[in-house]
């Protein structure tokens, strides 16, 4: 009985001792500090540093929180995100990519901003970057928004292609002496950014008024066979592109290995990293002939949680970050033009690249706004994938995505 | 003895039983917490529709193993999850024996071998993947650079760019990771088998060979069974390579049940289905631990 006696009281004195691991504040010099979780996408280009300091900062500041200040990959936010919110567990905000929200929401996991964070940083915010706004109220704040466009490496090239049909004709020319033409990845990323530059080049939707996939339409089919001729028969991408994605083929551009590239806001960024001994050019990603130039346009927003544990304390957070102290150079580092209206007119933001972006944002069409877009996207990936190896052919690949994220989005 | 048996039922647990009891008591409850409740939930959650968070609406009943089991897909995940778990448990089976043999040897520096020989599991398998993605890169990897100023291959394959050489290099390096683990344990059970067996069979004139397939086999066959049990329940489970590598493309060609449940799950919040493939994973490997056990404690009881 005294044996049973010591276990029961060695469990009960771990467990007490253990009770402090799930407390939420935590003691600092005998006051007590409440804990802020805000999950930062890992953008290109950002420096893991610099993201410290504004956490350090933001507690110097506002002594009474601790910065929980996360930096999460892109490919792995939205499946943590959704792991977190299925266990009620969500971070106070997060970085997400807009495409998202309207799936949060769905959930009821988000909470609207307006209510934790201040009128004055809205007021900074330029309106034309407010595409988080359902039903006339603003779910995310605005947080990185960049058209694509395309990069040049004017050593092996100077010549900048106003249609697809030229660029293919650009990149044949470009390719010789072990150098490509073109940066293609094809491998399985978040998004299939890689496919939607030539789907709406052709002018092609991903779905029709009723909610229809369309993606096997001509405009598809045209841009997927396109796509295959640089690969299989023109042979102007890159080796094994079908094993890269954007992060594993781009390093072959800076590298001074390929003329163009389709690329997005951290083009600067990269660039500069290596040093390289030759110029870059911006232009705009072109049409197919007899088509309108229409790139992509990504946009990003913070969402803040229904089930978040501190949210007065999260919009205390998101107001000192978007001071320009800490988002332009923030914007920077990631290449996205500023979404503030007081960080845009600032020297650094006036260079080539930002004024390709800027010109890429009269004509920029961005991601559909639907429910279950992770898996449509996959599927139509995974439809590409069937079509670079041959399995398909680009009309029976898309034919078949079609018909698959029907099926998905119906179930 | 019988007498003795009948007096401890007579007055019930005796102290040593109950402090056996209150000891087991803790893991027994995280047990049941951790792993008995996941699994009767996760059970629970495929006979049910459920919202985009896991939360249960309305029951469905066994309609999802039907329409799973009715599908082409879930046929060539399993299939293709069977052929890479027999493939690598066998590879590493093999390869480990034989590094085991060559560091049961004595012979100068066989510490620092030993040594080397365990650095791939010691370290962070995520990290090891990552890095192994970077050899097999086609541009900048070290595999195919090699290959060619070797003049051993002047277009070595892509090697994660086609179905074939996908799964191959995601085999490969699972069997890399795991060899060491299955090196150690065989070369513990080499070291647990007496010299005096060794030295019988010499006498009697056996040779190398036989000595190995008479001796040591013998000899380790318990710990075989253990470590490829061992084995194959990680490796029908490894997801870390697969995702890291290929995340199961080309097209769908790599992925084995772990990920395919994963991608269901967390990509695309269909939770009823990954659920339902949760538990084909879970009778797969159940059945395998099964059959490991009758065969391991028959073995004993001889």
């Amino acid at each position: 009985m005294k044996k049973i006696l010591i276990v029961v009281t060695l469990i009960v004195i771990l467990s007490v001792m253990s009770l402090p691991l799930f407390a939420n504040g935590q003691k600092d010099g005998g006051a007590e500090k409440s804990k802020v979780t805000f999950w930062l996408a890992d953008y290109e280009g950002i420096d893991h540093d610099f993201v410290g300091k504004i956490a350090d900062a933001f507690e110097a500041a506002y002594p009474q929180y601790s910065m929980d200040l996360v930096i999460v990959d892109w490919n792995a936010m939205h499946d943590k995100l959704t792991t977190a919110l299925a266990a009620g567990t969500p971070p106070d905000a997060s970085v997400i990519g807009t495409r998202w929200l309207l799936e949060f929401m769905d959930l009821d996991a988000v909470v609207e901003p307006a209510k934790y964070v201040s009128q004055a940083t809205f007021d900074n915010i330029a309106p034309g970057a407010m595409e988080a706004k359902v039903n006339g109220t603003l779910m995310g704040i605005p947080f990185a928004a960049g058209s694509r466009f395309m990069a040049i490496n004017t050593s092996l090239t100077d010549k900048v292609p106003q249609t697809m049909e030229e660029l293919e004709k650009y990149a044949i020319e470009a390719t010789k002496n072990g150098k490509y033409g073109l940066i293609m990845p094809g491998g399985k990323h978040t998004e299939l950014t890689d496919f939607v530059y030539y789907f709406y080049a052709a002018g092609g939707d991903f779905f029709d008024k009723d909610g229809k996939c369309i993606v096997n339409s001509a405009a598809g089919v045209k841009a997927l066979d396109f796509m295959l001729k640089l690969a299989n028969e023109d042979k102007v991408v890159q080796d094994g592109y079908l094993s890269q994605d954007r992060k594993q083929a781009q390093p072959i551009f800076f590298g001074g290995k390929a003329a163009y590239v389709m690329i997005g806001a951290w083009a600067d960024t990269e660039y500069n990293k290596m040093n390289a001994d030759w110029k870059i050019k911006y232009a705009q990603i072109p049409p197919f002939a007899g088509n309108k130039p229409a790139p992509l346009i990504v946009t990003d927003s913070i969402a803040l949680y229904k089930d978040g544990k501190n949210l007065e304390g999260i919009g205390k957070f998101i107001d000192f970050l978007y001071k320009d102290e800490w988002k332009a150079p923030l914007d920077k580092q990631m290449g996205f033009p500023p979404v503030t209206i007081s960080a845009s007119k600032r020297p650094e933001f006036q260079t080539p690249m930002y004024a390709a972006m800027a010109e890429a944002n009269l004509n920029a069409k961005g991601w559909p706004l639907v429910t279950g877009w992770a898996e449509a996207s996959s599927i139509i990936i995974d439809a590409t994938q069937k079509a670079y190896l041959g399995q398909m052919s680009a009309k029976e690949a898309l034919d078949w995505a079609a018909a698959e994220v029907d099926k998905a989005r119906a179930e | 003895m019988g007498d003795t048996v009948l007096t401890a039922r007579k007055r019930g647990l005796g102290g040593e039983a109950k402090l056996a009891y209150a000891l087991l008591f803790p893991a027994v409850l995280l047990m049941v917490i951790f792993m008995v409740y996941p699994i009767i939930y996760v059970f629970i959650l495929s006979l049910f529709k459920t919202d985009k968070l896991a939360r249960i609406k309305d029951f469905a009943g066994f309609s999802i193993y039907a329409s799973l089991l009715s599908s082409k897909d879930t046929w060539v995940v399993i299939g293709r999850s069977l052929i890479w778990t027999f493939t690598a448990v066998a590879a590493k089976t093999l390869f480990g024996v034989i590094i085991a043999l060559v560091l049961n040897v004595k012979y100068m520096g066989r510490k620092i071998a030993r040594l080397l020989f365990i650095i791939p599991w010691a370290s962070s398998i995520p990290i090891s993947v990552m890095l192994w993605r970077w050899v097999l890169h086609n541009e900048f990897g070290l595999l195919n650079h090699t290959l060619k100023i070797t003049g051993l291959m002047q277009n070595p394959p892509v090697w994660l760019g086609q179905s074939s050489t996908a799964f191959l290099s995601c085999l490969w390096v699972d069997v890399w990771i795991g060899i060491p683990f299955m090196a150690l344990v065989f070369l513990a059970a080499m070291q647990a088998v007496p010299q005096t067996l060794y030295e019988a069979a010499e006498i009697d004139g056996a040779s190398k060979a036989a000595q190995f397939r008479y001796v040591t086999l013998p000899g380790i066959a318990a710990i075989l069974l253990i470590a490829t049990l061992l084995s194959s329940l990680w490796t029908f489970n490894d997801f870390n390579t697969i995702y890291i590598l290929t995340n199961g493309g080309p097209a769908g060609s790599t992925n084995i049940l772990i990920t395919y449940v994963y991608q269901n799950s967390f990509e695309w919040l269909k939770w009823q289905k990954a659920s339902a493939l949760s538990v084909f994973t879970f009778i797969i490997l159940s059945t395998v631990s099964v059959i490991y056990s009758r065969v391991y404690f028959r073995r004993e009881e001889m």
